[in-house]
């Protein structure tokens, strides 16, 4: 190991909390001391961070307070420092780290919240892909219809939620007071994607959480058409897939029509 | 040992780095005494979205130049080969004039702790980090610039100075120097030197950009925060600095307290006014 390697690996760990070596290798003066050198190192490192995470997860934020948010910080720091070159990504396990970690494990909208916020950083600079528009199904032969299949936008994210969460993120982005954490009876399903610039959430119905999953997984118009019998009589079936269809293209969610087997 | 030969770069004129605040203001008022934006590089690095959008959108009316704190050209890893592909796939976007990075460590061992950290000024770390920065411009294609930071803290391991080392590594790597003129004050005050003394032996044309910030004094040591306007004392560092180094681009850079694009613009039109009557005098 090279001499500047190994004086950056004290540097690092001293920095991190995990020892402190640097005593020897630093010039004091009579104005500052080392430690206080080396503080302002430390310091400016977890509150970065902390401020990072703030960002990131500014309903969490919102709702748990200074203190509690930063004590979530402290750990999680502590836990996983960064790895990524970009800041941007940092606090990418914050969401399961809050569920494995007491006591947040046992506020089980805390990591809730923190997964959904994720998902909407993710939505929020995906990569952008051309929406296709409702004018390419009415191009489509009706012998077409059945093996059609359906590309969708990268910016498409999906989650399950058992609490409130969506809405308390929607009070911190309008700056009204937000509500007290409230569990569902059971979990919903959402969907988060962005269109152009703005980023949208909404629920979904069984049903259509189950075709939209159903197609994402390359299944074919006649496949979710076979799979909702299970859930409506056989007569509603084509007119309710294809309004699924043309809802998901209307919120700009799909990329590609495809034809071809 | 000055290189003669070196080409300056271009006089871009005066610029600011370009923050989200701003992007709104930018694109509809488009203002015509900003010369150019700095954008900071890993801001960019994404697949799509708003940064992208805004990043397009404004390129078009004002050229950009670029500047990273992710290469850690001083760390002891390996320079990180996707980071660099990224970033020039970013450089040919944009068609950069050029791109910087600062002279320091950001993390060792695969962390990054996403901070500027200080090196050793020594002959090991110069020949180093020389080596590197020639990788990097090769592979990059375009002018590199690297930053002076403010630091904290010296190692009983330096043996030079450290506009010594600056200065040894632009020469030893053809690159050029990037000087933050709030920098050098914030390290000067911190290490008890002279500033003008740096200034004085940084070689001209080595110097392809000034930086200009404001900082914050906690009274036995100031921190580079960039949160506030640019005082006094690093105004006339930055005359002194135009005197030596004749027109340089320059730009003020401001990323926390961030005030409404007219207030930096009118802080850009002071640099103006300080840089205006000095190189008219050198001409003259
Ligand atoms: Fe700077």
């Amino acid at each position: 190991m090279s001499r500047l390697h190994i004086l950056q690996s004290k540097f690092q760990r001293t920095i991190l909390g995990a020892e402190d070596m640097l005593e020897k290798e630093i010039v004091a003066t009579e104005r500052l001391s080392v430690d206080r050198r080396i503080a302002i190192y430390a310091e400016a490192y977890r509150l970065r961070l902390t401020e990072c995470l703030r960002e990131n997860y500014s309903a969490l934020y919102t709702l748990l307070g200074d203190e509690q948010f930063d004590a979530l910080c402290r750990l999680y720091i502590d836990a996983h420092p960064p790895h990524h070159y970009s800041i941007r990504w940092y606090g990418d396990r914050f969401a399961e780290f809050a569920r494995h970690t007491a006591p947040y494990s046992g506020h089980p909208y805390v990591s809730e919240l923190a997964e959904f916020e994720w998902k909407l950083m993710e939505a929020f600079d995906a990569r952008d892909a051309r929406p296709v528009v409702l004018d390419e199904l009415a191009q489509l032969a009706p012998s077409q219809w059945p093996g059609l299949r359906l590309e969708f936008q990268p910016c498409l994210q999906r989650v399950e939620l058992t609490w409130n969460v969506a809405a308390i993120r929607n009070a911190v982005d309008e700056g009204r007071t937000i509500d007290s954490p409230q569990r569902g009876d059971r979990p919903a399903a959402w969907l988060i994607w962005r269109k152009r610039l703005t980023q949208y959430f909404r629920s979904l119905d069984d049903t259509e959480a189950w075709a939209l999953d159903r197609a994402r997984d390359r299944a074919t118009f006649g496949e979710l058409c076979e799979g909702l019998c299970e859930w409506m009589p056989d007569r509603e079936i084509a007119t309710y897939a294809a309004g699924l269809l043309k809802q998901w293209i209307g919120d700009g969610l799909v990329t590609k029509i495809q034809t071809d087997p | 040992m000055h290189n003669n030969e070196v080409r300056r770069l271009p006089n871009l004129g005066f610029g600011l780095g370009l923050r989200t605040d701003h992007y709104d203001s930018v694109i509809a008022e488009r203002p015509d005494n900003i010369d150019w934006f700095e954008i900071l590089s890993e801001n960019y690095m994404v697949d799509g979205g708003k940064p992208l959008h805004y990043l397009d959108a404004i390129r078009e009316h004002y050229p950009m130049v670029m500047h990273g704190v992710s290469m850690s050209i001083g760390g002891a890893d390996p320079l990180d080969r996707d980071y660099l592909k990224r970033l020039k796939a970013l450089a040919g976007r944009v068609q950069a004039a050029w791109f910087s990075d600062h002279l320091c460590w950001t993390g060792v061992d695969g962390t990054n702790i996403h901070d500027l950290l200080p090196l050793p000024y020594t002959e090991d770390a110069v020949s180093y980090i020389a080596r590197r920065i020639k990788q990097v411009q090769d592979f990059m294609e375009r002018p590199m610039l690297i930053e002076n930071v403010s630091s904290y803290l010296n190692y009983k391991d330096s043996s030079l100075t450290e506009w010594e080392f600056v200065s040894a590594i632009a020469e030893r790597a053809d690159c050029y120097i990037l000087l933050d003129i709030n920098n050098i004050y914030v390290s000067a005050f911190n290490h008890e030197f002279d500033p003008q003394e740096y200034l004085d032996h940084i070689p001209v044309e080595r110097v392809g950009q000034f930086h200009l910030a404001g900082h914050t004094n906690y009274g036995d040591y100031i921190v580079d925060t960039h949160d506030h306007p640019v005082i006094d004392p690093v105004w006339d560092l930055y005359a002194d600095a135009i005197r030596r180094f004749g027109a340089v681009p320059t730009m003020i850079e401001r990323d926390d307290h961030i005030p409404p694009l007219r207030e930096l613009l009118h802080e850009l039109d002071r640099a103006r006014d300080i840089a205006r009557p000095i190189l008219e005098e050198i001409a003259a």
